[in-house]
């Protein structure tokens, strides 16, 4: 899994130094958000002058998936001290709670009084933080020698990387309606209104979509 | 070259974030939600994600649209790594061919 995370790490930081970005600027980036896809938006959206706003926006959009894990994984962080929890929450990425709440399953199902393991979900979680900041530094640093990235196809990666975390998310086609929407409404925006308006267009017709197809209870 | 608007935005992307990930922990662990935000909710990183990649369905470049292709088929039958992968590979070699 560790090995994994290398290759988005490096075309995350060959592209983010083909923006502008250092080395430096792209470890503590990447240190202190620790999330990969919001990342991959970010400097996807990198310009100057910089979109700060529509940025944060997207960066919370992105991640807002965080709350539903977060909800979930509240239960198995019940007997630990606040501030242990507080941090444990900072390096959960979707690696480490994934790997952690299988683990807390089955531990429980072997007759286990408590499934969460926190020295098992810490080492998890710093072993993907680690890989994840030296890869992406690594390419910010090698970036600028490649060249065009574009040759390489290295600009691909981003939508491969969204593509393989919107596998994981599908649910079904129904539940994927709101997607459509959002990728016509954004490819039309993006065709006829200057800037990146699209991205946000396209997040907003999506959610209305989603909120018009909800199931009634 | 790094300025203080890119520290800005860099602190406030790594703020939001930490806020998603204790957000749900705090504000939801007693909460059951209504199906109709629950479905929002659950919609939205799909949302985002193909809203920020929109352009590359629009592109004007063959290869590039090609590559796409490729790069999709490979999402629904590949984890995330081996997608990354074939989607780089396929871009380059197209790049390289059709030009």
């Amino acid at each position: 899994m560790l090995i994994g995370v290398l290759p988005l790490g490096l075309a995350l930081g060959a592209q983010a130094s083909h923006k502008g970005l250092g080395p430096g600027a792209v470890a503590v980036m990447t240190g202190l958000n620790f999330a990969g896809g919001s990342e991959f938006a970010a400097v996807g959206l990198w310009a100057n002058p910089l979109p700060v706003a529509l940025i944060v926006l997207m960066t919370a959009l992105v991640n807002s998936r965080h709350l539903l894990m977060g909800a979930t994984l509240a239960p198995l962080l019940a007997h630990l001290p606040r501030w242990k929890a507080f941090a444990a929450l900072f390096w959960m990425c979707d690696e480490s709670w994934a790997m952690a709440y299988a683990d807390a399953q089955k531990r429980r199902a072997a007759g286990a009084l408590r499934g969460f393991s926190l020295p098992y979900y810490a080492a998890v979680a710093i072993g993907v933080w680690i890989a994840w900041i030296g890869s992406c530094t690594a390419g910010a640093a090698i970036g600028p020698a490649i060249g065009d990235i574009r040759a390489f196809g290295v600009d691909m990666a981003l939508p491969a990387v969204f593509l393989a975390i919107m596998k994981g998310l599908w649910t079904g086609a129904r539940a994927a309606r709101p997607w459509l929407v959002s990728l016509v409404v954004a490819a039309l925006t993006y065709l006829l209104v200057p800037g990146a308006w699209y991205v946000a267009a396209g997040a907003v017709a999506g959610l209305i979509a989603a909120w018009f197809w909800a199931p009634r209870a | 070259m790094t300025d203080a608007t890119t520290v800005l935005t860099i602190l406030l992307m790594a703020l939001v974030t930490y806020a998603t990930r204790i957000g749900g922990y705090v504000a939801l662990r007693n909460r059951s939600l209504s199906p109709r935000a629950r479905a929002m909710l659950e919609a939205t990183p799909g949302c985002v994600l193909i809203s920020v990649i929109a352009p590359f369905f629009v592109t004007g470049e063959p290869a590039g649209l090609l590559a796409l292709a490729v790069t999709l088929l490979a999402a629904t039958r590949l984890p995330l790594l081996p997608t990354v992968l074939v989607g780089v590979g396929a871009a380059a070699l197209l790049r390289a061919v059709i030009g």
